[in-house]
């Protein structure tokens, strides 16, 4: 795991397991294995980029930005989700899995169908929501978006969210049920909440506070010890319940 | 999207914790409760015990003093400690306190909650040392 030494003088060759499927030959998948050279440098992503190119142009799955921020290449390695960008096989002995990311669809090979994903996280109203309608240009009004660091703290964390998807493939809670918003989303809704910008809790309160919202989760964690990006997901999920609970609560008393 | 191959997903099985360590230490934290189940039943046929007078009161005082139930509940005191100690490291992350702006490290959120578990002892072994 040390990152101090890295070099590219320990070339050897490892042994690279892919879950294939390949819907216009065959409705079963299957398991294919490469064996290719690699070196202390080499992530997963270059070595599948290097299957495509050197070994077998068949394989498909997706990438961008190769540096951890586009959130496009997730798969399955040994059964755990991971960004193939931020994964070094250095860090692999002996048998590495690769399958497509759980709990989604596959369309070919390590490509899945993230349309469900997607639904879920523009379900939450994923934008600042301001009351005042729009105004025209006015220099003596107070600049209605100033916020101070201590703010912008409160939700920062929440904010890093690259819609990667591995919380979902990490999710019990979302393979058994994939109604339940799952942790990205509900997690960038309680971003928004916590603006101080917004003004929108009360409209997503009506997708959190739900069965399929936050109350789905039974703080299971495994998201949050995946997430590429620190963001825990856990935790947001877990403080959009005690909101949840706390808007539930006003509700009744205003009757 | 192509809609049609949504059929390739399977629907999770039933052992879906078994497949790894992270899954199976979750589903021991959410199983301390059976042994506490077994406490409170323990607790409440002490009560009714109680209501039916001396005799019964004196079965009840023996069945609990019997090595079986003795283990038993024993385990349900470990399994608590178990579950505090989880529950007590996610609090900070589901409730972050925070005073005058600033929030309070999780650490001293954790070691509060504990202080706040041998206080409570304490006060039970003082009420019972008393009596
Ligand atoms: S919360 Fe983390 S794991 Fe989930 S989609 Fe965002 S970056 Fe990926
Ligand atoms: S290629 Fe963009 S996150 Fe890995």
């Amino acid at each position: 795991m040390s990152t101090e030494q890295v070099n590219t003088n320990n070339t050897s060759t490892k042994h690279l397991s892919v879950k294939r499927y390949l819907p216009d030959n065959s409705a079963e998948s299957y398991w294919q294995e490469y064996e290719l050279p690699v070196d202390d440098s080499t992530s997963l992503l270059d070595a599948l980029n290097h299957i495509k190119e050197q070994l077998d142009s068949t394989l498909s799955y997706r990438w961008s930005c190769r540096m951890a921020i586009c959130g496009s290449c997730g798969v399955m390695v040994n059964g755990i989700p991971k960004l193939g960008c931020k994964t070094f096989l250095r860090d692999y002995e002996g048998d590495i899995r690769i399958e497509p990311l759980s709990h989604f669809p596959v369309q070919r090979d390590l490509v899945v169908d993230m349309a469900i994903f997607l639904e879920h996280l523009a379900a939450v109203k994923p934008y600042l929501i301001d009351d005042n309608p729009a105004k025209p240009y006015d220099p003596t009004a107070p600049e209605t978006y100033q916020q101070s660091p201590e703010q912008l703290a409160r939700y920062k964390q929440f904010a890093n969210c690259i819609n990667c998807g591995l919380c979902y493939s990490a999710c019990p809670q979302f393979g058994l049920n994939p109604e339940f918003l799952g942790p990205a989303a509900l997690t960038l809704a309680h971003r928004y909440n916590l603006d101080s910008r917004d003004h929108g809790k009360k409209q997503r309160m009506a997708e959190l506070n739900r069965h399929e919202g936050v109350w789905s989760c039974t703080f299971v964690g495994f998201c949050s010890k995946v997430c590429p990006k620190n963001v825990d997901p856990a935790a947001a999920v877990n403080q959009g319940k005690v909101e949840a609970a706390k808007h539930t609560l006003i509700a009744l008393f205003k009757g | 999207m192509d809609k049609s191959s949504s059929h390739r997903l399977l629907p999770l099985k039933r052992n879906w914790w078994l497949k790894h360590r992270f899954f199976k230490l979750y589903m021991l934290r959410e199983a301390t409760v059976l042994p506490l189940v077994f406490f409170i039943l323990c607790l409440l046929a002490g009560m009714v015990a109680l209501l039916q007078g001396a005799e019964s009161w004196q079965g009840w005082v023996d069945f609990m003093g019997s090595p079986i139930v003795l283990v038993l509940n024993l385990l349900a005191l470990a399994a608590s400690l178990f579950h505090a100690a989880t529950f007590f490291v996610l609090f900070p992350r589901v409730m972050p306190l925070r005073i005058a702006g600033h929030s309070l490290p999780d650490q001293a959120i954790v070691a509060g909650q504990w202080a706040g578990v041998v206080a409570v002892a304490l006060l039970f072994f003082w009420l019972l040392g008393r009596a």
